[in-house]
């Protein structure tokens, strides 16, 4: 068993008339229990345009155990630096929302069926992204 | 113009043979631009008693919520039991959302969030035991 946190730190000076200061952090546990997640995949690749990407999901040939009682979470960061540029992130068919040029995002995962993958469309060529997928299990996909 | 940051970090000293060190500072800017997100829900917290799916943010009810821009939605479970979770989805309550996963007790997530017409943000809560769910918006 592994011990990983993720700890998220908001604060602005200037959004409200009170400053904002909140942190949050989790540490990253399987499903319903105290034992923490074991499994972690870590990538940065650059997006092709044109169509949409699935990057985590069921359907990869080195895809996650199907299963919605599942705690999987996922990080994905845009790294382009124009901020101009995005990619849209899908969960399913649903685009969920943009991600622009130095964006990140932190989300559980679960993959209750073999549709339910998160993908990515990128609006530009060039666009990278980093995401670390900290998981419960794979399936690697036979020769 | 406002400056607001997100910084996540990921740590492990075992999850693999060398230590996970991730650290990601974001600044919250309106679609396309460096100008600094202006809008917020501010902070809310509410209890949730049931375990009916029920819609937790409206995209109607974000007054001046634009859609397809680059909002960000931050969402904490501040219970404390492990063994129990709302499941977070985007859709209708009314219909069937699709979606995301489960934020057991402590979890948190930041996303971005398109919220096109019937694109709300559902919970369905794994119990009727109280807990309160803790979200903040920030739109344009």
């Amino acid at each position: 068993m592994a011990t990983t946190t993720a700890t998220l730190t908001l604060s602005s000076s200037d959004l409200l008339s009170n400053a904002l200061s909140l942190s949050a952090t989790q540490t990253l546990y399987k499903a319903g229990t105290t034992t923490g997640l074991d499994g972690i995949q870590y990538e940065r690749m650059e997006v092709a345009t044109g169509d949409i990407y699935d990057i985590v999901g069921s359907s990869q040939s080195n895809g996650i155990a199907l299963g919605a009682d599942k705690a999987h979470k996922l990080y994905v960061a845009n790294k382009h630096t124009d901020e101009t540029k995005y990619v849209d992130v899908y969960v399913a068919t649903v685009n969920i929302g943009r991600l622009y040029a130095g964006d990140w995002m932190f989300i559980p995962l679960e993959v209750g069926a073999a549709t339910q993958d998160v993908a990515v469309d990128a609006v530009s060529t060039s666009q990278v992204i980093e995401w670390c997928f900290l998981h419960e299990g794979k399936t690697l996909g036979q020769q | 113009m406002a400056t607001t940051t997100a910084t996540i970090t990921l740590a492990s000293s075992d999850i693999a043979d060398n230590a996970l060190s991730v650290s990601n500072t974001m600044t919250l800017t309106t679609a396309g631009t460096t100008t600094g997100i202006t809008e917020t829900t501010g902070l809310a917290r509410i209890k949730m008693e049931s375990t009916s799916l029920t819609d937790l943010i409206t995209v109607a009810n974000v007054t001046g919520f634009t859609a397809a821009k680059s909002a960000k939605v931050y969402i904490k479970n501040t219970g404390t039991d492990s063994a129990k979770f709302g499941i977070i989805g985007i859709g209708d309550s009314g219909g069937t959302p699709t979606n995301i996963g489960r934020l057991y007790g402590g979890d948190w997530m930041l996303f971005p969030w398109d919220g096109n017409s019937g694109e709300d943000i559902t919970i369905d809560m794994s119990d009727a035991t109280a807990t309160i769910i803790e979200y903040m918006v920030f739109f344009e």
